[in-house]
C-alpha cells in the first residue's frame, strides 16, 4: 500500500508541476528598474507587465499645417459653438484629425448629417460638442496635470468611438432585509480589476470626499478616521496604480502614505489630476450620459447563470473617466509625447478667475 | 534513514486496543466510540480510533461552533440568492462585517448590519472558551499538567482583543474584524496603514519574532530528533534524566554547529514560549493600537524607531491648496 501510494503521490507532483507550467500564461517580468527616491527608502519603479485593453500607446503623427485664411470658423460655418474662435483653415485640419482619432472607419457621417453639417440632429455632435470644450478646458486650466503634453481627442479615444478604458459604475446591489449586507463586488466583470468594489472610485471621482482616513499624530485625536474609508481608499488607489503601471511608490513612501514630506513630485500631479478628474465626469461626462445614454450587454450570456440578475442583461449608462482611460497602463499617456503644440485650437481660454467670474454676473 | 525523511510516519506498532486510564471521582465522564485499528490513519499518527470524550463542555463547545459556523455559511449563502455556483465562486470574498460604527456597542442592531456579526462571534467565542475549559479538565482528570490548555489561552487572549476587548475599548464593534476570508485580510491590511502603519508598533514586532522564532526552533527540534532517531531519539523524555547517545550527538552537533546547544528538557521550554509569546505579544500590540497609539509610524519617529530618509529632489515646495503644513521628517522643528 505504501508503495502505491509513493507512485500516487509522484504522478500526482508530475502532473501539478506541469499544471503550473502550462496552464497558466506567464510573463516574463522585467528586472530593470527606475529608482524613484535616494536610498535606503529607493521606491524602485518596476516597468509592468501589465494587460490592458490593446490600444496605440504611441502619438499619432500631426497633420501638415495649414496656410491661415484669416477668417474665423465662426464667420464662415454655421453654428460653431465652441471652435468658433479658431481660424477656418485650422479648423478643418482639425476636424480631420478629429475623424483620424475618434471615427476613422465611420468618417465625418459619425456625427454628421453629411447634407446638412450645420445639424445638430445626431447626438454624436452633442457629445462631440461637449468633448472638445472638455478638451479645451483641460489644456487651458489643468496645466499643472497636462502640461507640457497636452491632450487631444487621442489621447483617450486611441482611433476608436469610445474609449477602451472607462469606468461604468456598478449597479446598487439590492438590499435582503435580514443577510448582511456585502461588499459590492462586481460579479459580472470579465477581469480582475473591474470584479474589486467601485465604491470608493465614486466617492473620490465624483463625489468630492477627503482623501484622508489616517490620523496624523502619534497619540489619539479624538476625531473619527473610519476603517471603511481606509478600504474605499484603497479601491481608487488600486485604480490610479493599475490605471497608470505604477506601484504605490511612484507617488508615496508606503511607511507613511499621507507624509507630502516623503512623497515623490509625481504625487503633486496625481493631485491635480484627481481634482480634475472629479471637473470633467461632473461636468462633462455625466452631461453626455444624460443627452445620449448608451444601452450595453454587461455580460456575455453564456455566464449568465452565474450572475446576479440586477448585474446582468442590458444596462444603460455612460462610462466615466478615470486615471486608466487616458494613461492606458502608461506612468504617461503616449511616452509623454507633446501632443497639443501642434493643434493650439484644442487649448480654450482659461477659465475666468472667481473675481472675473463675479464681475461677469 | 530514508524512512526518517518521508511525510508519513513509517513504522506502524499495533497491539491490543486501550481503553485508556482509569478515571476516579468527579471526573469520571462517558467515553464514547468503538476502538478500532486503522492503517491509514497510522501514516499520520496513532493507528488507534476512538474511544474520546466529549462531556458537557465538549458536548455545548460543539453545538455553539456549529451554531456558528451555520450563521456565517447560510448568511453567505442568501447573499447570493442561494446559487450554489455563485457561491462557490464568491466564497473567498463573502462576509459578515461587525456592525458599522454609528451603532457603536450597541447589542442589537439590525440584523443585516452587523447583528449577524455579534449573534457568530458570541457563539463563537462560547464555543471556543468551551472548549478550553474542555482541555483544561480533561488534563486534570488524566494527571497531567495545564501547559496546553494555557497555550491555548495565549491564542484566545488575541482572539478576544481583536474581536471583543479591543472593540469595546474602542467603544464600536465596527473595529473588529469581520468573518470572511479576503474580508478579514482587507481588514488587516487597512487596519495597518489607519493606524500608520503597524510595523512600526513594538509589541507587533516582537510577535513576529516569537512567530518566526517559532518555526525555526519547531525545525531545528524535530529535525534533529527525527535525526537522531536511529540512535533511539524518539525516546527524548527518556532520555533527559538518562542521556544516551542520541542525545549526545544531538547535542554535539548543535556545539559544534552554534557553540551552545539546548537540552531534551529545554528544547521544549524554548518552543512552548516562543509560541506562547507570539499571540501575547501580538494581543498586546493590538489592544493599544488606537486606544493608546494612533499612527505608529509618527509614534515610532517620536521614539527613535524609524530613520529619516533624504529628501526627493524635484519635490515642489508648496503643498497643494487644502492641505496644511504636518509634522514631518524634514521639519526641524520636530514633532509636537
Amino acid at each position: 500500500m505504501i508503495r502505491g501510494l509513493k507512485w500516487f503521490a509522484g504522478a500526482g507532483a508530475v502532473v501539478g508541476i506541469a499544471f503550473i507550467l502550462a496552464v497558466p500564461e506567464w510573463t516574463a517580468p522585467s528586472a530593470a528598474g527606475v529608482q524613484l527616491a535616494p536610498s535606503p527608502s529607493s521606491m524602485i519603479l518596476f516597468p509592468q507587465g501589465q494587460k490592458v485593453e490593446p490600444v496605440s500607446q504611441i502619438a499619432p503623427a500631426p497633420l501638415p499645417p495649414v496656410a491661415p485664411s484669416g477668417k474665423l470658423a465662426s464667420a464662415v460655418y454655421k453654428n460653431v459653438q465652441v471652435l468658433g474662435d479658431v481660424d477656418q483653415a485650422e479648423f478643418m485640419r482639425l476636424q480631420e484629425a478629429i475623424t483620424q482619432w475618434v471615427a476613422p472607419k465611420q468618417g465625418c457621417a459619425f456625427c454628421h448629417d453629411t447634407n446638412n453639417m450645420a445639424s445638430d440632429e445626431k447626438p454624436q455632435k452633442l457629445a462631440a460638442r461637449i468633448m472638445l470644450s472638455m478638451t479645451r478646458t483641460i489644456n487651458a486650466d489643468w496645466s499643472n496635470h497636462v502640461a507640457p503634453a497636452g491632450v487631444t481627442c487621442f489621447t483617450c479615444h486611441r482611433g476608436q468611438p469610445i474609449p477602451a478604458e472607462t469606468w461604468f459604475p456598478q449597479s446598487p446591489k439590492p438590499k435582503k432585509p435580514f443577510v448582511s449586507i456585502q461588499e459590492p463586488y462586481n460579479e459580472a466583470a470579465d477581469t480582475v480589476r473591474k470584479f474589486f468594489p467601485d465604491a470608493g472610485w465614486a466617492e473620490y471621482y465624483v463625489q468630492n470626499e477627503n482623501i484622508s482616513a489616517q490620523s496624523l499624530s502619534a497619540l489619539p485625536d479624538h476625531q473619527v478616521h473610519s476603517l471603511l474609508a481606509n478600504k474605499r481608499i484603497y479601491e481608487m488607489m488600486m485604480q490610479q496604480s493599475d490605471g497608470m503601471g505604477v506601484n504605490c511608490g511612484f507617488c508615496h513612501n508606503s511607511r507613511a502614505f499621507w507624509d507630502w514630506s516623503q512623497s515623490t513630485p509625481q504625487r503633486w500631479t496625481a493631485y491635480y489630476a484627481i481634482q480634475q478628474i472629479r471637473q470633467l465626469n461632473n461636468n462633462y461626462l455625466l452631461k453626455i450620459a444624460d443627452a445620449i445614454p448608451m444601452k450595453r450587454m454587461r455580460v456575455h450570456e453564456t455566464f449568465l447563470p452565474v450572475i446576479p440578475p440586477v448585474e446582468a442583461g442590458i444596462v444603460e449608462g455612460n462610462g466615466l473617466a478615470v486615471c486608466a482611460t487616458c494613461h492606458y497602463a502608461r506612468p504617461k499617456p503616449m511616452g509623454g509625447a507633446d501632443v497639443i503644440s501642434t493643434y493650439p485650437g484644442l487649448v480654450g481660454p482659461p477659465a475666468p478667475s472667481p473675481q472675473q467670474a463675479a464681475e461677469a454676473k | 534513514m530514508a524512512r526518517f525523511h518521508t511525510l508519513y510516519t513509517a513504522i506502524q506498532v499495533t497491539g491490543p486496543l486501550e481503553g485508556g486510564a482509569e478515571l476516579k471521582g468527579s471526573h469520571v465522564g462517558t467515553r464514547v466510540g468503538t476502538p478500532l485499528h486503522s492503517k491509514l490513519l497510522g501514516l499520520i499518527g496513532e493507528t488507534q480510533l476512538f474511544p474520546t470524550y466529549l462531556g458537557v463542555t465538549g458536548t455545548l463547545s460543539l453545538i455553539c461552533g456549529l451554531i456558528a459556523i451555520e450563521i456565517i455559511g447560510l448568511n453567505f449563502l442568501a447573499a447570493v440568492d442561494w446559487n450554489v455556483i455563485r457561491f462557490i465562486k464568491m466564497l473567498p470574498f463573502l462576509s459578515i462585517e461587525p456592525p458599522p460604527a454609528k451603532y457603536g456597542l450597541s447589542l442589537f442592531p439590525p440584523l443585516a448590519e452587523g447583528g449577524w456579526w455579534l449573534l457568530a462571534g458570541f457563539f463563537l467565542t462560547t464555543s471556543i472558551l468551551l472548549w478550553w475549559v474542555r482541555m483544561y479538565r480533561r488534563a486534570r482528570a488524566i494527571g497531567m499538567g495545564t501547559h496546553i490548555a494555557w497555550a491555548f489561552a495565549s491564542a484566545i487572549w488575541l482572539y478576544l482583543v481583536l474581536g471583543f476587548i479591543r472593540p469595546i475599548c474602542m467603544g464600536s464593534w465596527s473595529e473588529a474584524v469581520p468573518f470572511g476570508i479576503v474580508a478579514h485580510l482587507n481588514w488587516t491590511a487597512t487596519f495597518s496603514v489607519r493606524y500608520g502603519n503597524l510595523y512600526y508598533d513594538p509589541f507587533h514586532m516582537l510577535s513576529i519574532v516569537f512567530l518566526y522564532g517559532s518555526t525555526l526552533l519547531f525545525a531545528m527540534h524535530a529535525g534533529t530528533i527525527l535525526a537522531v532517531t536511529p540512535f533511539g531519539g524518539e525516546r527524548e523524555t527518556h532520555e533527559i534524566a538518562d542521556r544516551g547517545t542520541a542525545m549526545e550527538r544531538a547535542a554535539i552537533f548543535w556545539r559544534w554547529t552554534m557553540g551552545f546547544n539546548a537540552n531534551f528538557e529545554s528544547i521544549h521550554r524554548w518552543i512552548y514560549w516562543f509560541a506562547i509569546l507570539t499571540t501575547l505579544t501580538g494581543g498586546i500590540g493590538i489592544l493599544i493600537t488606537g486606544t493608546l497609539v494612533d499612527n505608529w509610524f509618527i509614534w515610532g519617529m517620536k521614539h527613535g524607531i524609524a530613520p529619516d530618509y533624504h529628501v526627493i529632489a524635484g519635490r515642489p515646495d508648496v503643498l497643494p491648496p487644502g492641505y496644511v503644513k504636518l509634522p514631518s521628517l524634514n521639519t526641524p522643528e520636530g514633532f509636537k
